[in-house]
């Protein structure tokens, strides 16, 4: 090599770099244990058939002692509540855009803020099973992120709850209500899956392939419809997110790297997650082009930035390692057109079992809709939503009186369309042992056929109310006069006819009119909070 | 107005104009820097100012704390140079590097040489008595005339002659600094050169066998380094796979074959793509990647691979390497950023590759 005492002496001694430092600090934790066997201190490192051989290859994502996170959770902390606290003292709810608005809260704080507590749960299991211990190390700092997030989740929503409707039960809606068994299913299939695939699940094709299409557009959301509180714990929380981001990066290129036989394995993980996830995200889509009174994108502008070109650039990174795009990439392309309107016709439809309000598009949203997608909204949507519109006007608003059919993998209603055909419903159906389960997809279905033996346990809520195991225990389905169904409402503590009314009319339009016109007139206060 | 931007662990100076980011001037000069959100919400970027005065831009507060501007730390993606800067970044440390200074010298033109019906060697006679110390894989900027900018070309020879600096071009239709090289420089003429740039260059001290992956002419800095390691009595194994279009395209196969035939320790795997069939070419047939995949039957473990030539020859040959269970940390390519690379939508999966 170039003779190095002739070549000019570039720097003085060398301090060891942040990498080197980090080494120091964080290795060697761990020992080989002597009392019991590795094995049994680890009992779930191996049975997925992940091959590791070398944990010492594992690049920390980040390098953040313990000491250095407490102090930055502790000041973003301090700055996010004295905003939220700003926000409340100040009546912030008042320069909302509309009370519309914050039933895009309400579906998050029920469907969205209790899985970041199981992403908590998660992450500790995972970080106490891994058996490297940089793994673990990263493992740890999300779970307590994770924490952190719901906690400050609920604080800022919870301003809401003195002053409106549907806001006050999410933790027990949560595990019961039947459109909520959908995000709640997904996580605890990933909770129940080993320690890698977890970090398949949640670290890499939820955390890292998914999440901008969930937080981008409620966090925008919440910004373009004067949402302070919210947009202030978007923000702390995505200063976290580049972490989660990175560690769901290495933790697939570790397994990847480690063994030829691992391939196989994390693909068919990520062919599972991917639609596990994006089928979750229907509830995005119709947040983004239906629920939020101020548009930020639609969904379909959302999908090809965040999906198909930031995705779309990601996998073809992997395919170095002989990685595919997940199957159901090019549906869940397709399908952006028809997803998020597909979805609130459901939602419409059932409006009386859904703790939130729902209502049809004004003509200007309407053409808004139109705009956006120019291919399909006209053809096959304003035709019903104008219908629905004129009914409800003559008084005469479209409910569905009966329970819909389930997937038996992702429990979202059968309202997705068959492949290149929006007019036909699509119906998927597998046997086992003896047995016929409905799937809403074939990437649904695919799932199905992997694991039978996990998904034929779905705690399916239609199914579960025709068992009669949706009913409080005062309920008496002897009585001549029992309603099922308004019985099912009750259990799920909705507030019967305030919670679950259409928007128009509802408690939460007449307040928001009412407050709002006493900010800017002398006018009598009108309205009554939630709570009274 | 221009700053000079310093960046530890690595000991190197850039430039950095004023109003540019230091995360932008740090990808233009081939440095990489950890870095995702871009405009200040991520905190990706964080890194430690040591030295100078810079200013923040508009960045979140939560993506970087109070305590941690009381600390020094900055925002690579958003911070601006007021003064020179030097920044600690959470990059790995080379070892081998030299980090040679840079520096503007003129040389004359001494010898011009066709090497391949479109490949010109061009040798100059730097002025200065020691020449232009360089770090075998590097490379210099050659000023254009008439003030039309630079162009960046490899060293070729060995750096232990840092005074006759050799050059090797290949012609570009249309490129200006390729014309002007092939059809209008004549030995005599003065050139200015600034050099050496570029982290391009043998891990000497990971002591493992390398594998050159080089086409077209893309064999400059293979060729310094590989030369630089034989006149050092580099003991361990050395492939170098070179591919052209053609037995007229390949240049220096007598010297490498000689080279292969009395250093043990060094395999020359030479690569025709287009050659005819019907010609009496025995060596390998196909592109530079199947070649070294059939030469190392597929496994490429246990290497340390330095790539050079065409995007989509370096792009192939990551793939096979990767398929060969090589992976980044192993890998090693000249990294040329340009504008156009910059606006390209790229996952963060890989860093250097």
């Amino acid at each position: 090599m170039t003779d190095i005492a002739n070549a000019p002496k570039a720097a003085t001694t060398k301090k060891p770099g942040l990498k080197e430092r980090y080494a120091l600090m964080t290795r060697g934790l761990d020992w080989e244990t002597t009392y019991q066997p590795m094995e049994e201190v680890f009992p779930y490192a191996t049975y997925e058939g992940i091959k590791i051989h070398d944990w010492d290859k594992w690049e920390d994502p980040f390098r953040l002692t313990m000491d250095a996170y407490w102090k930055y959770q502790a000041e973003k902390e301090r700055k996010l509540y004295a905003i939220m606290d700003a926000f409340a003292q100040n009546n912030g709810h008042l320069g909302l855009t509309d009370a519309r608005y914050l039933n895009s809260l309400k579906l998050f704080l029920t469907g969205v803020s209790p899985l970041e507590y199981m992403a908590h749960r998660g992450f500790a299991h995972v970080g106490r099973q891994l058996p490297g211990v940089g793994a673990r190390v990263a493992c740890q700092m999300q779970s307590l992120d994770e924490l952190r997030h719901a906690q400050t989740q609920i604080h800022s929503m919870s301003n809401y709850n003195k002053l409106y409707d549907g806001f006050h039960s999410w933790r027990h809606m949560h595990d019961r209500v039947w459109y909520l068994s959908v995000p709640k299913s997904f996580f605890d299939d990933a909770i129940t899956a080993g320690p890698f695939e977890y970090m398949i699940a949640i670290g890499f094709s939820f955390e890292y392939v998914l999440t901008n299409l969930l937080f981008v557009p409620f966090i925008s959301g919440a910004a373009y419809n004067g949402d302070m509180g919210a947009m202030a714990f978007g923000f702390s929380a995505q200063s976290d997110e580049s972490r989660h981001m990175t560690l769901g990066l290495e933790a697939i290129k570790f397994m990847l790297e480690q063994d030829p036989d691992n391939l196989p394995i994390v693909q068919h993980w990520i062919d599972k997650w991917f639609w596990r996830g994006y089928r979750v995200l229907t509830l995005v889509a119709m947040m983004l082009d239906y629920m939020l009174p101020k548009k930020v994108m639609s969904w379909k502008e959302a999908w090809e930035i965040y999906a198909e070109e930031n995705g779309g650039a990601l996998f073809q990174d992997l395919a170095r390692y002989g990685i595919r795009p997940p199957l159901g990439w090019q549906q869940a392309c397709d399908d952006k057109e028809h997803l998020s309107a597909q979805a609130w016709s459901t939602f419409y439809q059932y409006q009386g079992a859904a703790p939130f309000h729902t209502w049809m598009p004004s003509a200007e949203e309407m053409d808004w809709q139109s705009e956006k997608y120019p291919d399909s909204f006209d053809e096959y949507y304003r035709p019903r939503f104008e219908h629905w519109a004129e009914q409800e006007a003559a008084g005469n608003r479209f409910y569905n009186g009966t329970l819909p059919m389930l997937c038996q993998v992702c429990q979202i209603p059968m309202l997705f369309t068959e492949p290149g055909d929006p007019t036909r419903i699509c119906y998927r159906e597998s046997e086992h042992k003896g047995e016929t389960y409905h799937t809403c997809s074939d990437g649904c279905k695919n799932i199905f056929d992997y694991e039978p033996e996990k998904y034929v346990q779905a705690w399916l809520p239609v199914q579960q109310i025709y068992q009669g195991n949706c009913f409080g225990p005062d309920a008496d389905p002897t009585a001549a006069d029992f309603n099922p169904l308004l019985e099912v409402i009750k259990w799920y503590r909705m507030n019967v006819g305030v919670d679950n009314s259409p928007y128009e009319g509802s408690r939460d339009q007449q307040n928001f009119q009412a407050w709002k016109q006493q900010t800017t007139s002398n006018a009598p206060a009108g309205g009554s909070p939630a709570g009274a | 107005m221009t700053y000079e931007l310093t960046i530890e662990p690595l000991g190197q100076t850039i430039e950095v104009e004023e109003g540019q980011t230091l995360l932008d001037a740090s990808l233009r000069a081939g440095v990489y820097l950890p870095h995702a959100c871009g405009h200040g919400l991520c905190g990706t970027c964080k890194v430690q100012v040591l030295d100078g005065e810079i200013d923040h831009g508009p960045i979140s507060s939560f993506a970087l704390m109070d305590f941690e501007r009381e600390e020094g730390l900055c925002l690579a993606c958003c911070a601006t140079a007021e003064t020179d800067v030097t920044i600690e970044a959470d990059i790995d440390d080379e070892p081998d590097a030299l980090n040679l200074p840079v520096r503007t010298v003129t040389a004359t033109v001494s010898r011009l040489q066709q090497l391949t019906p479109t490949i010109k060697g061009v040798w100059a006679l730097v002025d200065e008595p020691d020449g232009l110390p360089f770090q075998a894989g590097q490379y210099v900027n050659v000023e254009l005339p008439d003030g039309a900018g630079h162009r960046p070309f490899s060293f070729a020879q060995a750096p232990s002659n840092p005074r006759e600096v050799e050059l090797d071009v290949r012609y570009l239709p249309g490129g200006v600094a390729t014309t002007w090289i092939h059809q209008q420089l004549a030995v005599g003429d003065r050139l200015r050169l600034s050099g050496p740039y570029g982290r391009f260059h043998v891990r000497s001290s990971a002591q493992l066998p390398m594998l050159f992956l080089a086409g077209g002419s893309g064999l400059s800095s293979p060729r310094s380094m590989i030369l630089d390691l034989i006149e050092h009595d580099c003991m361990l194994p050395i492939t170098l796979v070179y591919g052209a279009r053609n037995r007229d395209e390949l240049y220096y196969v007598d010297e490498f074959t000689e080279l292969a035939a009395r250093v043990p320790s060094f395999t020359y795997v030479p690569a025709l793509s287009h050659e005819p069939d019907d010609s009496d070419w025995a060596g390998a047939r196909g592109f530079v990647h199947e070649a070294a995949a059939a030469h190392f039957a597929g496994d490429f473990r246990g290497h340390k691979a330095y790539l050079c030539g065409p995007p989509a020859m370096v792009d192939a040959c990551i793939t096979t390497l990767m398929q060969g269970r090589l992976f980044e940390r192993d890998i090693y390519q000249e990294l040329f950023i340009s504008a156009a690379d910059s606006s390209r939508v790229r996952s963060p999966l890989f860093k250097r590759i």
